[in-house]
């Protein structure tokens, strides 16, 4: 999750937050590189005292920095394209589960086999127990197996909402009349947060996302006691 | 006179190659979106939903990187 003074991005939990974070590191690395360069250059040939009057064209270097820039370019957009059709990749999900946005708080479902809905509000600042996260926590996590593809369907009440966890690779809009899919897939149990990811209103920031993931055995444990308490 | 011009020409060459072999790729791209994309409807008489003729099989993306689509099998009902 996200911690104080943090400059990159998450650590990832599921594969595909990996393969970002590989091709984000790759990019930069890049942009890097030829920042430092072209600084460089600059930096040269300003405080430089050599002048040539009769310099007027140079096609050798004309030509080095039209193809490499174009041989850059395609080495950035190959793996960015593989990363693109690969996220969008569905993936056989073993569970399916609905949320929906709403001014402000999460509403989820879980309908494969019985109906278990139940709503998903922040936990106010003066209610958190000491331990737990400002802004973050909610009362009822979503909760899913680790190492199972899972399909969401997301879409909204209200205002145009976003669900969005960092550490999983997922951002999805959810949209009032529309239904969108994405899927993931959970490596490791944990807790992950996320925050509502497009202005809905005055509470848009208190609005998060907590997604638990528990081996599959405890699932069951899990969505048994949901069904009973709701 | 003309030396000049066959020489400014020729180094234009590289860059001729990539802007045409862009231009050239999202043309094709774009062509391949509107042909082959089940999205789209051109003949609304006799192919008016091709939407709703996909089998679970179909590739149409133009890219796969993990899944294999032959070896996903049918399990909805016929709409």
């Amino acid at each position: 999750m996200a911690y104080p003074l943090q400059l990159g991005l998450q650590d990832a939990t599921s594969p595909v937050m990996e393969e970002l974070i590989q091709f984000h590191d790759h990019t930069l690395m890049i942009a890097l590189l030829v920042s430092t360069m072209v600084f460089y250059t600059i930096l040269t040939t300003v405080t430089s005292k050599l002048t040539n009057k009769n310099m007027l064209d140079s096609q050798g270097i004309e030509t080095i920095w039209t193809i490499a820039p174009a041989l850059i370019l395609f080495l950035i957009a190959m793996p960015s394209l593989r990363l693109l059709y690969m996220m969008d990749e569905v993936n056989n999900p073993h569970l399916t589960v609905k949320t929906i946005g709403h001014q402000w708080y999460w509403s989820y479902e879980y309908t494969d086999y019985k109906n278990l809905e139940f709503d998903s509000y922040m936990i106010p600042t003066q209610d958190l127990i000491p331990g737990q996260f400002r802004l973050l926590e909610t009362d009822h996590r979503m909760v899913v197996p680790t190492d199972s593809p899972v399909r969401m369907l997301i879409t909204a009440d209200d205002t145009i909402h976003s669900w969005a966890v960092p550490t999983l690779g997922v951002k999805m809009d959810a949209i009032p009349g529309r239904l969108n899919q994405t899927t993931f897939v959970v490596s490791h149990p944990g807790v992950f947060y996320g925050q509502c990811s497009e202005i809905c209103g005055a509470n848009h920031s208190f609005m998060p996302i907590s997604v638990e993931a528990i081996p599959l055995i405890h699932f069951e444990d899990w969505s048994t006691s949901m069904l009973a308490k709701i | 006179m003309r030396n000049l011009m066959y020489r400014f020409i020729c180094r234009l060459i590289p860059l001729f190659f990539f802007i045409g072999g862009g231009v050239t790729m999202s043309m094709l791209y774009l062509a391949r979106l509107g042909l082959r994309n089940p999205d789209v409807c051109w003949d609304r008489k006799n192919n008016p939903e091709p939407w709703n003729k996909l089998g679970p099989t179909d590739q149409y993306k133009f890219f796969a990187v993990n899944m294999d689509y032959s070896k996903l099998k049918k399990d909805r009902p016929d709409f």
